[in-house]
Order: C-alpha cells, then structure tokens, then sequence
C-alpha cells in the first residue's frame, strides 16, 4: 500500500492507534514538503477575497516587511522564515493552525509591504509577472481604494458623500470589469489575481491625489497627476501583457489605462 | 458544586468573534442617528466588516473549530483552494460551545445583513446597498469557506480510516498467509 498518492491531512502523532503510526511515519517520509493531498487544481470559485497562505512558493525576494498598517491584517510576507523552516509536511499544519496571533498578522503585514514593492516598484520580478504576483492579496487594493476615495472626499468641498460612493463604485467595478475583459479576450489571468494587481496599481494615483490635496495649483495637478498616471500605467502593462495573446495586447491594455485616465480626470477636477 | 453544561474554553477569542461583527451590524443601523455623512458610515462599517471577517478566518476559525482554508497559486499558474484541519482527537476534544457560537453567529450574520440589504433595497437607497452588499459578500465568503473546509475534513477522515482499515485487513491477510 502506497502513501504517495495520498498524505493524511492532519497529524497523527497523537494518535493512539500503534498499528498504524508505523504506517504514517512511512508516509511522512514519502510526503512531500507541502501539508495536502495532491488535488486537482479547482476551478476558480468566486468569493474569497483574502488569503492568508503560510507557504510562499514563488521566488520572491526576500523583502523587508514595509510599512505596519496595524489595523489592516493582510497575507505572508516574502520573507516566509517561519514556513520555510518547516521540512517535514506534518509539521506545517501544527503550525499554522496554532501559531500565535500575533504572527498571523505580521506575516499578512508583510505580504502587504511585498506585494507592493512587486508591483510598483522596479525590480527584477517583473520579469517573470505570472510569478511576480503569486502572493495576491486583496488588503492592500481595499486600503488603496478607501484611502483614494477618501481623499477626493476630502478635497471635494460639495458632495463629499457622492464623490466618494462614485470613487469606490467606479475603481471597485472598474476592476472587476478589467479583469471580465482580460478573461474574455482569452487571457490567462487569475480571477483575484488581476483584481489585486489593479488594486496595487492605484498606488501612485493616491500619492498623486493626496499632493493635489494638499497643493491647489491647476497646473501642478496636472503634471502631478501625469506622472503618477504613467507611472500607474507602467506598473499595470507587464502583468496585464503578459496575461493575454500579443496580437490582443492593445485590447487589454487600453481599458485600464482609461480607467486610470479618469481617475486621473477626477482628481484633476475635483476641487 | 460542579456546573452541569461546560463552559466556554475559549472566552476571548469568542468574545472577538462576536465583537466585530457586532459592531458592524450595530454601527450601520444606529449611525443613522448621529451621523449624516455617508462616508464615515460606510468606511467604519467595511473597516469593522473585513476586520471581523479577518478574525474569523485567521483566528476563531483555527481556534474555536479548528479549521483553515485559503487560496493559493501553483507552480502552473493555477489557483488551488486549500482546507487544513486538526486531527480528529483535537477536533473530537474541540468544546462544544465554541464550536455552536462560531457556527450560529457566522449564519446569523449573514441573514441579518441579508435583511439589511432587503430594506435597503426597499427604501432605494444604492449607496447603503453598496455597504451591505460588500459586508454581505465577506460573511458569505467566510461561510463558504469554513463549510468547505468541514467538508473536506470529514471526506479525509473517511478516506484516512477506509485506508486504516484496507491495510490493516491486507497486513492481517498477509500475515495469515505467512503463517501457513
């Protein structure tokens, strides 16, 4: 009887059937690195937003966790020191379900700070984008979101109620509209995965809205607002491309530039 | 004396459980009476809604019940919905009471945002809507998972004792063969 095809989900070292805990140790060995019995991969099921994976498998750099939004706990950091650790595949489960709190919510922290980093910044991730965001985690889009919406509301010196149903109904279907074109198109993009992306991308237009806030000049908004749209845009094309046929490339991209173009247009107008 | 019904074994992490979904349900209905801004209500109700919804994945579910799930993304690009249980003596040793509140408060929730949305609906309001559906979808998300992720204990536990019992009839049987 063989234990390759299936590994016991949970551990069994207290378990006091002596027959058996010869077997499971055989299957220990046998085991591979990662807790569950292999599945077939599932077709993807809306209406998970969060997830807070303990096993990073991607190549992601070791980052240093970012910024501590306290409040807003988020998926693993890049720097999975305790996961790695873990070598056999019965001691992973042990530990993520009775690890303490307080590393849950620093390793959602990180992933926060990483995921960022991935999208925005120049590195050499890029390269590789269906690696890049492996990690996806949709708390750092919510942050994002809210904190723009806020920030029009703030400036805005009527509707503040409206503008900011209008900024978070336009980026939150915006995105979910995105990423129906991408898979429609024939693009290989996950789901949440693309919901993320565009979600981080919004960053530099809120470092954007936030100096328009604060500085009132039509023309210093302008170029402000240019540059962090590019700069949006920039971060957005290589996952975007890399998801969909290069002859439908342009498909793909122009929608979410527009998209950005008009927030873009909102916190230019907004006064 | 000794009480006749056991007690709650984990009293904090029930009363987080509870708390920020409390605070949602209570801050929506009663923000209509002191605040008229739109914005805060629905910030700090979305706020309180993925914080529970937080605490209830990461944190009561793996202690009051026992069981996790989450999403990841393999090797070949594709998403894989993963479950994680306790074994079952730690399941079997889970406290009763825990487990109910977790269950019962996860369900009612859900239906009292439900009706929320319903009223809602009613009175034509989008905006308000908008927050229902959003803390809807979180609750509902967190139903689902932890449902599957029972499921998905229980079809193992099956299979583990199938397997169990499978092996130790062939190593009997091989035995007896030996023997002969």
């Amino acid at each position: 009887m063989s234990h390759n095809d299936t590994v016991p989900l949970y551990q069994s070292s207290q378990s006091d059937i002596d027959e058996i805990e010869n077997m499971m140790n055989g299957g220990f060995q046998s085991g591979p690195g990662s807790v569950l019995p292999a599945r077939p991969p599932s077709p993807i099921r809306p209406s998970i937003p969060v997830t807070s994976s303990p096993f990073v498998q991607s190549n992601l750099p070791p980052l240093a966790p970012a910024q501590k939004v306290t409040p807003v706990p988020v998926p693993p950091a890049g720097s999975g020191g305790s996961e790695g650790g873990k070598a056999s595949g019965f001691g992973s489960p042990a530990n993520t379900l009775t690890e303490p709190v307080w590393e849950t919510v620093k390793r959602d922290v990180g992933r926060i700070g990483s995921n960022l980093k991935l999208v925005v910044f120049p590195n050499p991730n890029r390269e590789d984008p269906g690696k890049a965001l492996r990690d996806w985690d949709l708390w750092g889009p919510f942050f994002f979101i809210v904190f723009l919406g806020l920030t029009l509301s703030w400036s805005a010196s009527v509707k503040k109620s409206e503008v900011f149903a209008v900024a978070f109904a336009l980026l939150a279907a915006g995105a979910v509209i995105l990423t129906l074109n991408v898979l429609l198109l024939g693009g290989h993009i996950i789901f949440f995965q693309s919901l993320s992306l565009l979600g981080y991308c919004l960053f530099p237009l809120d470092v954007g809205a936030v100096i328009c806030m604060l500085k009132d000049n039509v023309i210093l908004k302008m170029i402000v607002v240019c540059v962090t749209l590019a700069w949006s845009s920039w971060a957005a094309y290589p996952f975007m491309s890399a998801a969909v046929n290069p002859r439908r490339k342009a498909l793909a991209l122009y929608p979410v530039f527009l998209m950005y173009v008009s927030v873009g247009f909102l916190i230019i107008a907004i006064d | 004396m000794q009480a006749p019904v056991e007690n709650y074994a984990n009293p904090k992490t029930c009363l987080f459980h509870v708390l920020f979904k409390g605070a949602a349900l209570a801050f929506y209905i009663l923000s209509a009476l002191f605040f008229n801004s739109f914005v805060i209500i629905f910030v700090v109700t979305v706020l309180l809604a993925a914080l529970d919804f937080w605490v209830v994945k990461n944190v009561s579910g793996r202690i009051l019940v026992g069981l996790r799930w989450w999403n990841e993304i393999n090797d070949l690009g594709e998403s894989v919905w993963k479950f994680e249980s306790l074994d079952q003596e730690s399941l079997a040793r889970m406290n009763k009471k825990d487990s109910w509140l977790f269950w019962w408060t996860l369900y009612l929730a859900a239906a009292a945002w439900f009706i929320l949305g319903v009223f809602s609906l009613i009175r034509f309001q989008a905006d308000y809507l908008l927050v229902v559906g959003v803390c809807l979808s979180l609750n509902v998300a967190n139903i689902i998972g932890f449902t599957k992720c029972k499921k998905d204990a229980k079809k193992q536990l099956q299979q583990f004792a199938s397997q169990t019992i499978a092996s130790r009839f062939q190593s009997t049987v091989q035995s007896a063969f030996t023997l002969v």
